[in-house]
């Protein structure tokens, strides 16, 4: 009988799964949680190699793009956007799951937070930065994009185009990646701290030492931890919901059927924290495993982030419905051709298909706890939540695009080599990040885990 | 050069010692820093031959091997002491001259700046122009400037300089002389020039025995034959559309027509308004083609049909006693044809291509004699060409000479006999026996690889010439610049035989009509001036005959037709963008879309649909054709509106050595042309091959999905709607939140319409606008990836039944929205609006978002995918119009209303005094059709305000509320409603 089970069968049928498992002492959470880093597996560095040949492709893809230009991408006219806005927006996308787990359930005192948030942050930091390399190189003439999107005064008084969303863009992206750090470095700072004290090497502590600010842990610290904390969270809220909102305007700003939706944002950004869970999931479950942290990253842990899923899927799923719904109910001839005729039946309609199975069907799963508790089904289904994410976005970007007014300018997309490195680059880059992060940052908030820890015990206690 | 010993070399101090006094020294780093700049020696003149002064030689001597392609002027050139008033940095200089094609001149208007031609437009005054001008016109000016041009006299791969060429031709001639000529021939490209007839009798004289022969791949042998069978001499045929009411065309695609095209365009557009008097044409034909495009009823026939039709009509004019089985749906069109044409009486047109045989052409005549056109719709002259018209037999008759030994000196003017001969005639291996094979080409092709003497032509405008158009009205073509490579001209090469290549093409031409005229020289150089200045020499157009039928009509009609083939059959025709193959190493004209298929940089085999099933074969793949005597592999491509049981060819394709443009282009459909000049080659068969081709295709889709855009209506159908009813709801102010900007102020609001009505889609615009913008060619490969950068493109939408649909086309370019969706998505503000209406594109400021294309629903905006010109050479960049910048990688670009020519209009203007008047875009100055009209709305007397206001007019995608400038005029069709 497995831990989890024989808690659960003590516990009876209704009784929640446990947030932590057995009841470690400080001393056992700081050795186990803090392990990876003193005591890396063996494996970890086949996998940086692995990650840093991708990272490489990556290189490889952003060099030719800026040597010979767009060109090398599958973009043309009508298809102005391709790989590199799908790519972007998908990864904006995951990297809302941190923000929402760390500041919008902190906020709401779920304590099943504590043992992924850093995780999840992480993955949205790194996540981010994936993001952020689009826009830029996906641009013409990056070397002025880099500076003439941002709004320096010069001589010629020329400033950006307040109106256009791609300048919303470049500030929501950047306070949302600056917040997102500041968040997670503060989170870090004692178990920092912790890493500094219970280091065995000096170089370790030297540099645990720089980056833990001097934290002692003296009840001051700890006040003014807190109160940084949640202004933190508090900021970083409104973020979870307005960098996707600014992200879709992108798109609801234009005329383009397709494009031209109100329902998108409230629909990105609940399809954002869906591709952001799934991610979270499929990095997690493997992780867990891997770095033996079953006892904090429960199977309760993993349910409650399906369970967001099945709702957030379920919000996603209404967007397509009322997307569908409006393209009849408003009358436009081109908008209800591109519902009904381009997306279901044109050149891309596999892809809308596995859109609509993997976004609408997939998550229905998790209704049933059997699929949700089973960590096998539910690493798929992450992982076909994410193809799904990525589809959509590949149909509202290109499909629109592909087929709008004039039947006379339609055509075709096809990525190319450079489009698959970049977009296989920055997989690996991103995996590279985390297994950087895995290697030399707690990534379970080992501080917050025995906070919680503590509290557990003291109601187990209470009610005893 | 002064020695390097003289050249004072900056030493350290330090190391300049005093003698006997050893340096000091402070440090390590002064220690390293003594070394000295440059190694030891380095300062002194090396002895004898160093590695130094041989790289100096080996430099001067590739230096100076360049400027053997530099030509010493043959003529004084005085610098300018004082600039003379007319030409100024900056400004433009019109000069007239003209240019030929198939032996016919279009009078054209060049525009230079600083001294080198960079626009071609029409002359105004030639009537073969009316100021317009075609996409081959336009498109001289690319072969100007191409660095590929033919370059140098070369004799057995030895190169002669001009001088040491006039020598060798002399003593070639007085070796000729001898026996009167009588081993020399002449291979001669049709051409109508005075100047070139009058050296042609001076040649004869000379050369009394001596042949002349006049070639060209594509010949109207048929018309010329036709018209001897009727009229019992060669007279040539001037349709007058102006006039005509009800046309048929039988196979022919007389909007295509050289040398004639531009004018009967104006003059078929000009009836193609609503009303009383618009004209109703019929087209029988096998392939679509532009004039099929436009027909009001377009009757889908093999070109072996066609004789049966037309013998048909005329039987039911009561001519002949044949006819198609009562019944058909082809009796039923004849009827209604032949009903029609005598309801018009002396207002109606029978015109014949040249693909149908002499007996069809001698129908023709007879049926407008009999309907009472001569005279009136149709007249005839003598014809233009005279005794210089090609004929086809041409290259068999002097295969056959020089196979039998008979010729020792062959001059060659005529275009690239080698490629474009029949295959078994083998002409390359035949001129290779030609001892002395003088070719006069503009660039290197297949010909010149079998030919010894090799001699560059000098490029239209670059010599003296004259020239006539298809009416015969004389133009005096005149160099607008100096030779950009060492080549002589086609008066100076034919003059050489006369031992006078050196009097130079204007002298020449001067003593020609000085003699020719009789005017005194007073007198003569006034009008010389003159005519340059116009363009045209007054009154030289041939004046009508009066051509009576040398046979009774009953004789024309009982001619037997060819016997209908068996099996397959094929049909060549020109290429729109190619013609015969000449214009192969354009790129302008590669990278135009076909008119008809939209097809670039290729030809195929088109075929029907039904055909294409018949023989289980797919779009895009590789079939091998055969036909005794040769064989092809061809891709195949459907077309909608091809008749059955036949393919459609178009020639000029598939060049081996082309240069370098046409490398790779297309299949070389003269492989199965075996008998020389021949329009179809029956008996074909067809092998399915294996290999797929993907045609380069700009629109890949042809249906308009129910939507309003390229509008059109049958005339019976737009007359109940008196007054517009059935457009109002496409124009006018739609409702948007936003406050419409008030564009009414300022002197001038920029806009445009185009008339659907009139557009032939023949494309002219779209080249005129690619040379006018400096707008790149960017290869097939993208195209087919859609990345074509021309700034207008022509829609053409199918509509009707899939095997015989009816076609519309529609020109679209920036539509100027007043309420422009592409602005507000910039985030750098690169694209904004004038206050006088214009969506202005500011390179400098884009940084390549493309938010603005995907924005458009236009989808009129073109950006630059990678560098479309990575490596220009230097005399391309004298092609560039220097009004407009030249775009670099990474930005977004688009039709700009001819911005520049606003701006310099309106410089003209302020110093005038006046305000802005006569200013033309360039698609609308090339546009033949007149289809284009561009102007100031603000002005209520301007043509584009009123046709704002026409009936006809409609926005596209209007509901969007983008508020285009751009009008569309709905087209009108003129159907027969016995037809209906």
């Amino acid at each position: 009988m497995t831990p989890e089970a024989a808690a659960a069968a003590t516990k009876g049928p209704l009784a929640e799964a446990p947030l932590i498992l057995g009841h470690p002492t400080d001393r056992q959470l700081n050795d186990e949680l803090l392990a990876p880093i003193f005591d890396p597996n063996a494996n970890w560095k086949k996998a940086v190699g692995v990650a840093a040949a991708g990272t490489g492709l990556l290189a490889v893809g952003v060099v030719v793009t800026i040597a010979r230009g767009i060109g090398m991408w599958g973009n043309n006219i009508p298809v102005g956007w391709g790989y590199g806005i799908i790519n972007f927006v998908w990864w904006i996308g995951i990297g809302h799951a941190g923000t929402l787990i760390s500041a919008i359930l902190l906020l709401f005192q779920q304590k099943w937070r504590t043992s992924i948030n850093r995780f999840a942050e992480a993955m949205t930091i790194f996540a981010v930065m994936q993001a952020g390399l689009f826009p830029l190189i996906h641009t013409g003439r990056p070397w002025f994009a880099i500076y003439w999107l941002f709004p320096y005064p010069n001589t010629m008084g020329i400033w950006p185009n307040f109106k256009s969303p791609l300048i919303w863009d470049v500030f929501a992206v950047s306070t949302y990646f600056t917040i997102s750090l500041l968040f997670w470095f503060v989170g870090l700072v004692p178990d920092l701290a912790a890493l500094r004290d219970s280091a065995k090497s000096k170089v370790h502590r030297i540099a645990y030492g720089i980056f833990a600010l001097g934290w002692k842990g003296s009840s001051r610290h700890w006040q003014h931890y807190r109160i940084g904390y949640l202004i933190l969270a508090a900021l970083s809220t409104p973020l979870v919901l307005s960098v996707h909102s600014i992200v879709s305007f992108d798109f609801a700003v234009a005329q383009l059927p397709g494009w031209h939706t109100t329902i998108f944002p409230p629909y990105f950004v609940a399809g954002a924290v869906f591709s952001g869970f799934a991610m979270v999931l499929t990095l997690m479950i493997p992780a867990r495993a891997v770095l033996h942290f079953e006892k904090v990253v429960t199977v309760r842990h993993l349910e409650n982030m399906a369970k967001v899923m099945l709702v957030t899927g379920l919000i996603v799923s209404y967007g397509y419905g009322m997307e569908n719904f409006m393209a009849w109910y408003g009358g436009s001839a081109y908008e209800a051709f591109l519902f009904f005729r381009t997306r279901t039946t044109g050149p891309y309609a596999p892809i809308y298909w596995t859109l609509i199975f993997c976004n609408v069907l997939v998550p229905q799963t998790f209704w049933f706890k059997k699929l949700r508790t089973n960590l096998a089904w539910l690493w798929i289904a992450s992982i076909l939540v994410n193809v799904g994410m990525w589809s959509e976005r590949f149909v509202i970007i290109v499909v629109s695009l592909h087929r709008d007014f004039l039947p006379s300018s339609w055509g075709i997309y096809a990525p190319t080599w450079v489009d698959w490195s970049i977009y296989v680059g920055t997989l690996s880059f991103f995996s590279l990040l985390f297994l950087l992060f895995l290697r030399f940052v707690p990534s379970v908030a080992v501080a917050e885990v025995k906070e919680l820890n503590h509290e557990l015990h003291h109601q187990a206690g209470g009610h005893a | 050069m002064p020695s390097m010993k003289s050249l004072p070399v900056i030493q350290d101090p330090a190391t300049k010692a005093l003698p006997g006094h050893r340096p000091l020294w402070q440090s390590v780093e002064e220690v390293a820093r003594r070394r000295g700049e440059f190694a030891a020696g380095a300062a002194e003149a090396p002895p004898e031959l160093s590695r130094r002064s041989f790289l100096q030689i080996l430099g001067a001597s590739a230096a100076f091997a360049g400027l053997t392609a530099c030509q010493p002027p043959r003529d004084k050139i005085v610098p300018y002491v004082q600039e003379p008033k007319e030409d100024r940095p900056g400004k433009r200089l019109h000069y007239a001259t003209a240019l030929s094609f198939e032996g016919y001149a279009t009078g054209l208007v060049v525009a230079a700046a600083e001294g080198r031609p960079v626009k071609v437009e029409g002359n105004p005054a030639h009537p073969a122009s009316l100021g317009a001008s075609s996409a081959f016109d336009q498109a001289a000016l690319l072969d100007l400037y191409d660095p590929g041009r033919a370059k140098g006299l070369w004799r057995k791969g030895q190169a002669l300089g001009f001088r040491t060429f006039l020598s060798e031709v002399q003593k070639l001639s007085a070796a000729h002389e001898a026996d009167g000529g009588a081993r020399l021939s002449f291979l001669l490209a049709p051409d109508a020039s005075p100047l070139l007839a009058e050296f042609r009798r001076r040649l004869q004289l000379r050369f009394p025995r001596a042949t002349f022969r006049f070639w060209a791949p594509i010949a109207d042998d048929h018309a010329q034959e036709g018209a001897r069978l009727a009229f019992g001499r060669k007279l040539d045929l001037h349709a007058r559309l102006e006039r005509a009411r009800v046309i048929l065309a039988l196979d022919s695609d007389f909007l295509a027509t050289p040398g004639d095209s531009l004018r009967l365009t104006r003059e078929f557009a000009s009836r193609r308004q609503p009303g009383e008097e618009m004209s109703r044409l019929y087209v029988a034909e096998p392939a679509m083609t532009l004039t099929g495009a436009v027909a009001d009823h377009r009757f889908r026939v093999g070109p072996a049909e066609v004789s049966p039709f037309a013998s048909a009509v005329a039987a039911e004019l009561g001519l002949g006693k044949r006819s198609a089985p009562a019944g058909s749906p082809l009796a039923r069109a004849a009827k209604a044809v032949a009903a029609d044409l005598s309801r018009n009486r002396g207002r109606s047109l029978v015109l014949v291509g040249p693909r149908q045989p002499a007996s069809v052409h001698a129908l023709a005549h007879a049926l407008n004699s009999a309907l009472g056109n001569a005279g009136e719709t149709v007249v005839y002259t003598k014809p233009v060409l005279g005794d210089a018209a090609p004929s086809s037999a041409a290259i068999t008759d002097l295969a056959r000479d020089v196979e039998a030994g008979r010729v020792d000196t062959l001059v060659v003017t005529a275009w690239n006999p080698v490629y474009a001969a029949p295959a078994a005639t083998d002409l390359g291996a035949l001129l290779a026996r030609v001892p002395n094979a003088i070719y006069h080409s503009l660039r290197e092709d297949e010909t010149s690889k079998a030919c010894s003497w090799r001699v560059a032509a000098a490029h239209p405008f670059e010599s003296w010439g004259d020239a006539r158009g298809r009416d015969g009205t004389v133009s005096i073509v005149q160099p607008l610049i100096a030779p950009l490579y060492e080549s002589v001209s086609t008066v100076d090469f034919l003059a050489a035989f006369l031992d006078e290549g050196d009097k130079g093409g204007l002298r020449h031409l001067q003593e020609t009509w000085r003699a020719r005229t009789g005017l005194d020289p007073a007198t003569f150089d006034r009008e010389w001036q003159r005519w340059l200045r116009q363009g045209i020499v007054a009154g030289t157009a041939e004046s009508p005959v009066a051509a009576a039928l040398a046979v009774p009509p009953a004789e024309l009609t009982a001619l037997d037709p060819p016997a209908r083939p068996e099996g397959l059959e094929i049909a060549f025709a020109p290429d729109y963008s190619v013609w015969d193959g000449r214009f192969a190493n354009n790129a302008w004209l590669q990278e135009l879309p076909d008119p008809v298929t939209k097809v670039t940089w290729d030809n195929a085999a088109y075929l029907s649909a039904e055909t294409a099933r018949r023989l289980g074969v797919s779009e895009g793949q590789v079939v091998t054709l055969a036909v005794k005597g040769g064989s092809l592999s061809a891709p195949v491509k459907v077309m909608p509106g091809h008749a059955d049981d036949c393919v459609t060819l178009p020639l000029g394709y598939g060049r081996a050595d082309g240069g370098a443009v046409s490398k790779g282009v297309g299949v070389n459909a003269y492989r199965l042309r075996t008998t020389p000049g021949a329009w179809r080659v029956a008996g074909a068969a067809v092998t399915p091959g294996k290999g797929k081709h993907r045609f380069a295709v700009p629109q890949g889709h042809f249906a308009m999905e129910g939507r309003p855009l390229a509008l059109d209506f049958a005339s019976h159908e737009w007359a109940h709607g008196e007054g517009g009813g059935e457009l109002e709801h496409l124009r006018g102010t739609p409702p948007t939140a936003q406050v419409p900007v008030d564009y009414s102020k300022p002197d001038y609001k920029w806009g445009m319409a185009v008339d659907l009505s009139r557009c032939t889609g023949c494309s002219a615009c779209l080249v005129a606008c690619q040379e006018e913008n400096n707008i790149p060619v960017v290869g097939a490969e993208q195209v087919a990836k859609g990345r074509i950068m021309q700034w207008i493109r022509i829609d053409r939408y199918y509509s009707g039944p899939a095997a015989d649909p009816q076609t519309i086309s529609q020109p679209v370019m920036c539509q100027h929205c007043e309420t422009a969706p592409c602005e507000y998505v910039c985030p750098v503000n690169a694209t904004v609006h004038s206050d006088e209406g214009l969506n202005e594109m500011v390179y400098n400021r884009c940084v390549g978002t493309r938010y603005c294309s995907n924005n458009c629903p236009y989808k009129v905006r073109r950006f630059n995918f990678l560098n479309y010109r990575p490596e220009v050479a230097p005399v391309e960049t004298l092609l560039m119009n220097p009004d407009v910048t030249v775009r670099s990688r990474g930005v977004m670009e688009k039709c700009t209303y001819c911005v520049q020519r606003i701006e310099r209009a309106r410089i003209e203007a302020r110093v005038a005094g006046k305000k802005i008047e006569g200013l033309q875009s360039a698609c609308q100055q090339a546009c033949p059709a007149e289809a284009i009209v561009f102007g100031n709305l603000n002005d209520s007397g301007s043509k584009v305000a009123r046709l704002h206001d026409d009936a006809r007019r409609y926005d596209l995608l209007h509901e969007l509320g983008t508020r285009p400038r751009t009008a569309y005029l709905a087209r009108i069709r003129n159907p027969n409603p016995d037809l209906a």
